[in-house]
């Protein structure tokens, strides 16, 4: 007992620091939860109380039938498909001429760096701003390509349901690629140089060196986007709420599961049936990343 | 071996310049169109410089969109939320790295475990919640609720452990408590992290759209991000060189800290990656 008092008293305050952690996870995280889980079983309207009552599985069961819930989830993975390749392979060769320059003078060195970085420290709503109007039928993009004969007509891409989640995507990579690219920059920093120099003395070419050595070696860089991409890029809600609202724009083409939850829930104030999609979206989530893992990890 | 490595790096150049003209393109339009007229806005928009150059824009952020008042409201919310991280996080990730309590191994996993669940599940609850207690439309509804987080302590925790244990247990043998060694000994050990974390959760704040979007419901307790977005969709064309001045001067906050820490925002992702 004696014992047990005195390591309480040598550790007291490893539990006093770490105690606003488990507070906060209890108020913010643990009993919105649970919360979340007795609204999935109940119809619940926010703004008029007096009409709860119990349904069972219903909102669940309502949830996987919803189209429009399925509709959006096409989209969001149309999308993603799209952002993740495009984003990843120019991540890729962006990080690779940045690792090439790097033997280079300092200061084009963090030039380049810090010039990439760029969109990675501007708010989406600020780039979904400057390309609404950089990508209109009359904005300067457009007037370009017309010129050049490349475009015969404006195209009004966010009221052309084919183009609306191409262009997202593209803005999207626009984004992204450069955070992407110092993180794998980071991952080439770490393989020894020795590897490709002995390659490079066995006769092999740039092209095998890369994508032989280098490129395997960067597996914790590209799981760590991947996963990263799993969980935000289908979570994605200001890009489409900005440029198309609460519906997603023409015939729901712009849906994403978050917007769509969003309308539920503060356009329906349906916080049952919103808490019930949130948790289906979170287990397909939840799939998606261990996917990433299950193909990406190290197979022994 | 000298040369070829030479014109390696040349060809590299060359490719990261033309990348470049794809990542500055839309900040040079941007800057540019901020002093344009709505005239020139609406006519040529394949102009590049503005003729003539308006200040227009500028102004109209004070009369039209009151932008001070924006920047009032998000400098309180990013602060708050920048300041009470970096002490709660420091502290748990302290505990979590130096201090020797049972369970904590236990806990820590956890905390790892809750890395795992997604942000959308929260939400809805969280807001429901939030409703209730009415918090809705105050600054609190933005600040507490994300007050301490987990990425932050565990990426401050990796860097602690670095700190020399003898460090520590020669403060404890001229008897310092532990608060006393947090504050004299592994808070200045640690500012290259403290600065890391204090920038990326202070940049998350100032560029969310979401949260403030949930939450804040009367236009004079909207943020930068919030009241931006809000004018853009409701201004008659005639007014666009509001927008892009308000664009302007919403990211350059950002952009100046950036350029006198970037350092500290590039190192937050260079080290990252899942074995």
């Amino acid at each position: 007992m004696k014992a047990f008092l005195r390591t309480l008293n040598r550790s007291k305050w490893g539990y006093v620091f770490v105690a606003p952690w488990i507070v906060g996870f209890f108020i913010f995280s643990a009993y919105p939860l649970w919360l979340g889980v007795k609204l999935s079983f109940m119809n619940y309207n926010l703004v008029a109380p007096q009409s709860m009552r119990f349904v069972g599985l219903q909102n669940w069961i309502n949830g996987f039938r919803d189209p429009l819930f399925w509709r959006s989830m096409i989209n969001i993975i149309y999308n993603q498909a799209i952002t993740i390749v495009l984003t990843f392979f120019i991540a890729l060769a962006i990080a690779y001429g940045l690792f090439k320059i790097s033997t280079g003078k300092r200061i084009w060195n963090s030039f380049f760096r810090a010039a990439y970085f760029l969109p990675t420290i501007t708010s989406v709503v600020v780039v979904m701003l400057i390309f609404g109007s950089m990508l209109a039928p009359y904005g300067p993009l457009q007037n370009v390509l017309r010129q050049i004969n490349i475009l015969k007509k404006p195209i009004v891409w966010n009221l052309t349901p084919a183009l609306i989640m191409p262009i997202i995507a593209i803005i999207n990579s626009w984004m992204y690629f450069g955070v992407q690219a110092i993180i794998l920059l980071g991952g080439l920093g770490t393989i020894p140089t020795e590897y490709s120099e002995a390659a490079r003395i066995d006769g092999a070419k740039e092209r095998t060196i890369f994508w032989k050595i280098m490129f395997p070696l960067l597996r914790p860089q590209i799981i760590f986007i991947m996963v990263m991409n799993a969980i935000g890029g289908l979570q994605m809600f200001t890009q489409v709420y900005v440029n198309f609202g609460i519906t997603g724009g023409v015939n729901h083409a712009g849906l994403t599961p978050v917007l769509y939850i969003y309308g539920q829930g503060l356009g329906k104030f349906q916080m049952g049936y919103a808490s019930a999609l949130g948790f289906i979206l979170s287990m397909i989530i939840v799939i998606a990343t261990m996917i990433v893992f299950r193909v990406l990890r190290e197979k022994d | 071996m000298i040369k070829h490595e030479r014109i390696e790096r040349r060809r590299a150049y060359i490719f990261l310049s033309i990348g470049l003209v794809i990542v500055i393109y839309p900040f040079l339009l941007m800057v540019m169109s901020s002093f344009m007229t709505a005239t020139q806005l609406l006519n040529n928009p394949q102009l590049i410089i503005p003729v003539p150059f308006t200040f227009s824009g500028y102004i109209g952020l004070f009369k039209r969109l009151d932008i001070l008042n924006l920047f009032k409201n998000t400098i309180i919310i990013a602060g708050s939320v920048t300041l009470l991280n970096v002490f709660f996080d420091s502290l748990a990730a302290f505990a979590l790295s130096k201090i020797k309590f049972p369970g904590r191994d236990a806990l820590f996993g956890f905390m790892l475990f809750t890395l795992m669940i997604p942000g959308v599940l929260f939400f809805i609850p969280t807001y429901t919640m939030l409703y209730h207690w009415g918090w809705v439309n105050h600054y609190r509804a933005l600040i507490f609720p994300s007050f301490v987080q987990f990425y932050s302590i565990f990426l401050m925790k990796q860097f602690m452990e670095q700190i020399p244990d003898e460090l520590i247990e020669a403060a404890k043998i001229d008897g310092a408590s532990d608060p006393r060694i947090y504050a004299s000994i592994i808070i200045p050990m640690s500012l290259p992290v403290i600065s890391t974390i204090a920038i990326l959760i202070f940049m998350g704040a100032w560029n969310d759209f979401f949260g403030p979007l949930l939450y804040l419901r009367s236009p004079n307790m909207w943020t930068i991000q919030l009241g931006l977005q809000m004018f853009a969709s409701s201004i008659p064309s005639s007014d666009a060189q509001i927008v892009w001045a308000g664009e302007v001067v919403i990211t350059l906050p950002i952009l100046i800290l950036f350029l006198f820490l970037q350092k500290y925002f590039i190192q937050a992702f260079t080290n990252v990656g899942f074995k």
